[in-house]
């Protein structure tokens, strides 16, 4: 089972190839905010989610797809890893 | 991958051919002249279980698989000439019973879904308003908690169904702060709930038998289990609602789109010009050849899109790509149609006229298809 800096990591990697092309990676921390921020719009978050359904074998309810699991990378580890319990 | 329909599939699809064309397609034409709604067609689509096409058996549907239910709508759009009607259970089947059967609570299912599958409820989805449209989720309608409930006000316009309806699938602000990522929730309302009342009732352009109207909320009073699904699942249930109605709604039109093609053919061998049928010249069968491709090319993508409804998160690409192919292909095919009849196609009593109003709305209900040509391009990384 991934930790959770294995999982920031790959969602880090997955949102600046995918959303943030060209940006300095140093610019996305753990804390930087993807919705509230603005770089994830409903599009992109469906596609997020679908990356981490894929990667981790998790599942994602209806209401989890928003910024209270989704808003930074140290949430989304934090949710992927409580889903994977 | 098998390109043949299983026996279960084709055996329904030409019953509720034989069904549309004997029960529904008859005074089309003077429904549509006098905007009617029929009630009674309505109820006979509900005894043939069209509006419960994928509801489970056990809530009283058929308990169709995706593609077999886009297998039956096609056979519907086919079948039955009141596009209007096909709207309306469309409207009805994909926008508000399905999100119930995929997010209500066992109490909810139990409650509307029987009644829902077997059309002796109609249900409207309200989520357009007077000042948002494509871009839905800026909408201005609130349900705020309230004396353990919640308190709605706003207007929604463009209710398909609404003005018979006896359900509505509200989409409305909960959480004003999160907005579409978190803040919209969704709530099953009953017609006589005191403050929900329809308004304005339209006249269209096409699908006249389709009501379509207002739905007003004025410090409408929610109970808190009227809630469908989790508070902030609205932008979530109405995406996955819109992949099916994408989809299925284009699953109908392929039916009409082969209605078309098999009326320009039956006109083409009969009709002589200049002492030939005018089949035999090229401006005229090229068209119908076209519009055999384009229908097969459509009919392949909606099969494909279809059977990944409810097993991918990306079918809603698939369904942006349905959307812009099929309704564009609708048009272009009734407008073809129409040109190969000539003079008689503009004539009310052969139908292709009315075949392609009825049309004209593919290209902008369930979010324009410049809306859906901008999705593609981002689920691409671009635009």
């Amino acid at each position: 089972m991934p930790d959770k800096s294995t999982i920031r990591t790959a969602v880090k990697e997955f949102i600046l190839e995918k959303f943030l092309p060209g940006e300095d990676p140093d610019s996305l921390t753990d804390d930087t905010p993807l919705i509230s921020g603005g770089i994830l719009d409903s599009i992109s978050t469906v596609t997020l989610v679908a990356f981490l359904e894929d990667r981790f074998g998790v599942q994602f309810q209806a209401h989890e797809m928003s910024a209270d699991y989704l808003d930074s990378p140290e949430t989304i580890a934090n949710t992927v890893e409580e889903k994977l319990g | 991958m098998d390109f043949d329909y299983t026996s279960l599939q084709r055996d329904f699809r030409e019953e509720i051919i034989r069904f549309g064309k004997k029960e529904l397609s008859p005074g089309a034409r003077e429904r549509d002249r006098t905007q009617h709604f029929d009630r009674a067609l309505w109820d006979k689509c509900g005894e043939m279980g069209l509006q419960g096409l994928a509801v489970p058996e056990e809530y009283g549907g058929i308990g169709l698989d995706p593609l077999s239910t886009a297998i039956a709508l096609e056979a519907f759009g086919y079948g039955c000439e009141d596009g209007g009607l096909v709207f309306s259970v469309c409207a009805h089947l994909l926008a508000c019973t399905i999100p119930i059967m995929k997010y209500g609570s066992d109490e909810q299912k139990a409650k509307y879904l029987p009644a829902l599958a077997r059309g002796e409820m109609i249900a409207v989805n309200t989520m357009t308003e007077p000042e948002s449209g494509s871009d839905a989720f800026t909408m201005n309608t609130t349900a705020l908690p309230d004396a353990g409930g919640y308190r709605v006000n706003g207007v929604k316009t463009f209710s398909s169904n609404g003005p018979v309806a006896d359900l509505a699938v509200l989409y409305a602000v909960t959480d004003p702060e999160k907005g579409a990522h978190g803040g919209i929730s969704v709530f099953l309302v009953e017609k006589g709930t005191p403050g929900f009342s329809p308004g304005q009732k339209y006249e269209k352009m096409g699908l006249r038998t389709c009501p379509i109207g207002e739905m007003i909320f004025d410090e409408a009073l929610l109970p808190a289990e009227s809630m469908l699904g989790e508070p902030g699942s609205g932008t979530a249930i109405f995406n996955d609602s819109m992949a099916w109605e994408r989809v299925c709604i284009a699953a109908s039109h392929l039916g009409t789109i082969n209605r078309l093609l098999d009326q320009a053919v039956t006109y083409a061998r009969v009709r002589k010009s200049s002492g030939k049928k005018i089949g035999a010249y090229q401006a005229v069968s090229h068209k119908i050849a076209d519009m055999k491709i384009a229908l097969e090319s459509a009919r392949l993508l909606v099969y494909k899109a279809a059977s990944r409804l409810d097993r991918a998160r990306d079918v809603a690409l698939d369904a942006s790509m349905v959307k812009v192919l099929v309704s564009e292909t609708l048009i272009k095919a009734a407008m073809d149609t129409l040109q190969i009849h000539g003079g008689y196609g503009f004539m009310a009593e052969y139908d292709v006229e009315r075949t392609l109003r009825d049309s004209m709305g593919g290209t902008l209900y369930s979010g324009t298809n410049e809306v859906h040509r901008n999705i593609v391009a981002r689920w691409l990384g671009v635009g």
